[in-house]
């Protein structure tokens, strides 16, 4: 056999495509992963909502409607996909917190709430009504971060602007990691007389070790300390898809960074190689199994056209919310927009409905009646189903 | 250029290593599709910071939505070195070929006086960074030890490129060793430096006239049945990307389209059948180092597929950070502070991995974490060469 046939490739870099990747390569399979780029997980809080729009979110998933792909996975296979992240996450050291039962909530930049189901154990302390007294600390020239947002809803909290020599989340984060920076800022704050029960930061406590940064504050300052997500650059965000891609890879996966699908090598009813277009010699790479992990709109699997939307890698058949009026609501903050519902729709084993192929598998955003918007399914989702698509494609494959 | 593509999502500027640390560069996408907004041909340029970007390319393999933050920023790099006087060292390291060549011909005297108190002090005259030792001239060059060679099987013209051909020639006998031992037809065609370095140093002319040399004396080999390899992945990154892109040369896609890294050749002739080596066990453990151009070049991590095969050897493949040397770039004295934070936040993610010793493609890589570390460093040639066990032949 060839040294570089795979098994499976994965397509898109996500949440879903690297939980479905190390899934499979920790089966023992031999795994590949392409990607045109980084993923929107990047982007995110880090916070991982299963299903926000409830207060359970099982509860949550249960009600939704019958068309929901997330009815193609067990429940205890939800749970198993979380406690595995879990898992993961306490090995890479940034545990998370949280329980399947019942949702938590956690400041926002803006002062507002936001559902989710488990959380970096950085937002642990984040408070749970207005009426928390916080100190807020933020960093002289940070444009990303404005306290004046959070203290006009939490009228009880107050704020110290501390100059950390760099005015940008990562600039910031990165100084974090260094022991003498720390020792200063932490030198500053204790001279803060800060009375207030908690204190709240940015999300800028270092690029990979921020709960052992924040345990360090915690223990000189002698109250809870937490981090208030931000705007990308989004550092929780980033230390997730970071822990996830050093997890894929540590189950012995392979990642093709840059290499975006732009053909497939088909016969019969099976899709062969995906190509990606080079200056030099065509590269393509081989599997006997193809998983779609490729995103929304945003993430880049979908394309909406003039009058039809377009699934970018196979041109697989993808389900269209009606005419193209009715796609869109008149209130742009409505997370009830028809285009919600636009996706792959799947069958039980996650393979495209009405597919020409028999080896392709499909899990997260992509999905069509996923509404990740309105439902609050977000990266639990893609979790659930990566598991549930892999696990399908390993049945396949054996 | 497709700047308006671009979302604002700034996952650029999250991979940006020089933004990270120096606070007078607006990172890839200001300098890159914001700013491109701005820019006119018909105008001269005035923002000198984007001399600052050292062309890892990582904005461009991060951004999710196919736009070249760094391609644009070249060209706006050419431009304002076009305009505006050149300093000694941008001089200096636009030249590295010719350089190079006579520093390999007083090799002794030269490696000496490098190494000197009043050389050094020259070098920082001259706006060049002193803090990590320059690599040594090897007073016999690969391209004079070596001529054409007779094999059986595939013909290889290897482009060694002026890091094996002038420090670590070396390397460049293991290689044509490697491919020997294969019964492969191993010959070193005509050709100059590729280009990068005038380049990168803001010195389009001096660039495309390298470029044009290997393009035509390449193409000869090409038309001959010969298939183009090259090491360096820096060199490689050009030919295949820059000749073709920024600097337009003609004949370029015929280069690009027979044109392979080295180690995605071998693997090329493991899958064709071509060779089937048996490699031996190397006990070690090993950080390996992904060189920036190697993550651009899209053709994945094919020395550490080689590595796989090796049994006893353990590799950690660590892709996140920039050594921050870039070549020319973190010796020039406006960058030394840049490169040496870089360098030390990759040496400490290599520390973690608690390896023996550190492998990467890149000389110029290998020379800033060694110089750094103190640990050994490797090129992955020199770990294939070892587990054949080839013998070392005169």
């Amino acid at each position: 056999m060839s040294v570089i046939e795979y098994d499976v490739i994965v397509i898109g870099a996500g949440v879903a495509g690297l939980t479905a990747g190390a899934f499979l390569a920790g089966k023992g399979l031999k795994v590949a992963l392409v990607t045109s780029g980084e993923p929107t997980a990047c982007l995110s809080t880090g916070c991982i909502d299963v299903c926000a729009q409830a207060k359970n979110p099982l509860q949550g998933i249960e009600n939704l409607p019958d068309e929901h792909p997330y009815h193609f996975v067990p429940p205890p296979m939800i749970h198993q996909a979380l406690s595995d992240f879990q898992q993961i996450m306490t090995n890479r050291m940034l545990p998370y917190t949280g329980l399947l039962q019942e949702n938590s909530l956690v400041l926002s930049a803006i002062g507002a709430f936001k559902t989710t189901c488990l959380l970096p154990v950085t937002m642990q302390a984040s408070p749970k009504s207005d009426d928390e007294k916080i100190h807020i600390v933020t960093f002289a020239g940070l444009k990303d971060f404005y306290p004046g947002y959070i203290i006009s809803r939490l009228k009880k909290s107050s704020f110290s602007t501390y100059d950390a020599g760099v005015s940008t989340t990562m600039g910031i984060a990165a100084n974090f990691e260094k022991e003498s920076f720390l020792e200063a800022f932490l030198l500053w704050m204790e001279k803060l007389g800060i009375r207030e029960d908690k204190i709240a930061v940015p999300a800028v406590l270092g690029l990979e070790s921020a709960p052992v940064i924040l345990q360090k504050i915690e223990n000189r300052l002698e109250r809870p300390v937490f981090e208030i997500p931000t705007i990308p650059p989004s550092m929780p965000g980033r230390r997730l898809f970071n822990a996830l891609k050093d997890h894929f890879r540590h189950q012995g996966g392979d990642i093709y960074w840059n290499w975006p699908v732009s053909g497939v090598e088909k016969t019969g009813r099976l899709i062969e190689a995906v190509i990606t277009e080079s200056p030099g010699a065509p590269n393509s790479i081989n599997a006997r199994a193809f998983l779609l992990a490729s995103g929304s709109f945003v993430g880049g699997g979908l394309l909406a056209l003039r009058r039809t939307i377009v699934e970018k890698i196979f041109d697989l058949p993808v389900f269209v919310p009606g005419q193209r009026e009715t796609w869109f609501n008149q209130d742009y903050f409505s997370a009830d927009h028809g285009i919600g519902r636009a996706g792959i729709a799947v069958d039980s084993s996650f393979r495209p409905a009405d597919c020409r192929w028999d080896n392709i598998f499909v899990c997260g955003a992509i999905l069509a009646h996923t509404e990740a918007l309105k439902n609050g399914c977000g990266h639990g989702f893609a979790m659930a189903t990566g598991q549930a698509a892999a696990l399908s494609c390993l049945e396949y494959l054996q | 250029m497709k700047s308006e593509h671009c979302i604002r999502c700034t996952i650029c500027v999250e991979n940006c290593p020089v933004f990270r640390v120096n606070p007078d560069y607006p990172g890839p996408k200001q300098a890159g599709p914001d700013a491109q907004r701005f820019r006119s041909s018909r105008e001269k340029s005035v923002d000198e910071w984007v001399l600052l970007c050292s062309q890892c390319k990582r904005c461009e393999m991060a951004c999710p939505s196919g736009v070249n933050p760094a391609e644009m920023i070249l060209r706006a790099q050419q431009k304002y070195s076009l305009e505006h006087p050149r300093k000694a060292a941008h001089l200096l390291f636009a030249n590295n070929y010719y350089i190079s060549r006579l520093g390999s011909l007083t090799a002794p005297l030269a490696n000496s006086f490098a190494a000197t108190k009043i050389g050094k002090r020259i070098f920082q005259r001259m706006g060049i960074s002193t803090k990590i030792p320059f690599p040594k001239f090897s007073f016999k060059t690969l391209r004079e030890q070596k001529r054409a060679h007779g094999g059986k099987n595939r013909k290889v013209a290897l482009f060694c490129g002026c890091f094996i051909n002038f420090y670590r020639p070396d390397i460049g006998k293991k290689i044509i060793q490697i491919l020997q031992s294969f019964r492969m037809d191993v010959v070193l065609p005509p050709q100059v430096c590729c280009g990068l370095p005038a380049l990168g140093n803001g010195n389009l002319a001096l660039a495309k006239s390298f470029a044009a040399k290997n393009v035509s004396s390449l193409s000869n080999y090409i038309d001959a049945g010969y298939d183009i390899v090259y090491s360096c992945t820096s060199c490689g990154l050009c030919l295949l990307h820059d000749y073709s892109g920024v600097m337009g040369i003609p004949g370029a896609k015929k280069l690009a389209e027979n044109c392979y890294d080295l180690h995605e050749y071998l693997l090329k002739m493991i899958t064709e059948q071509e060779m089937k080596p048996e490699f031996k066990e190397v006990k070690q453990s090993l950080a390996y180092h992904i060189p920036c151009h190697l993550r651009a070049l899209k053709i994945g991590y094919p020395a550490a597929s080689l590595m796989k095969l090796i049994p006893g050897l353990t590799t950690r493949i660590l892709d996140d950070a920039c050594c921050g040397l870039s070549g020319s770039y973190g010796f020039k004295k406006t960058n030394e502070t840049t490169a040496q934070q870089l360098g030390e936040r990759a040496v400490s993610l290599i520390r973690q991995t608690n390896a023996e010793a550190i492998v990467a493609d890149c000389g110029s890589c290998r020379m800033q974490l060694g110089g750094l570390s103190g640990m050994e460093t490797l090129d992955p040639v020199e770990i294939l060469w070892k587990s054949l066990q080839i013998q070392n032949r005169k």
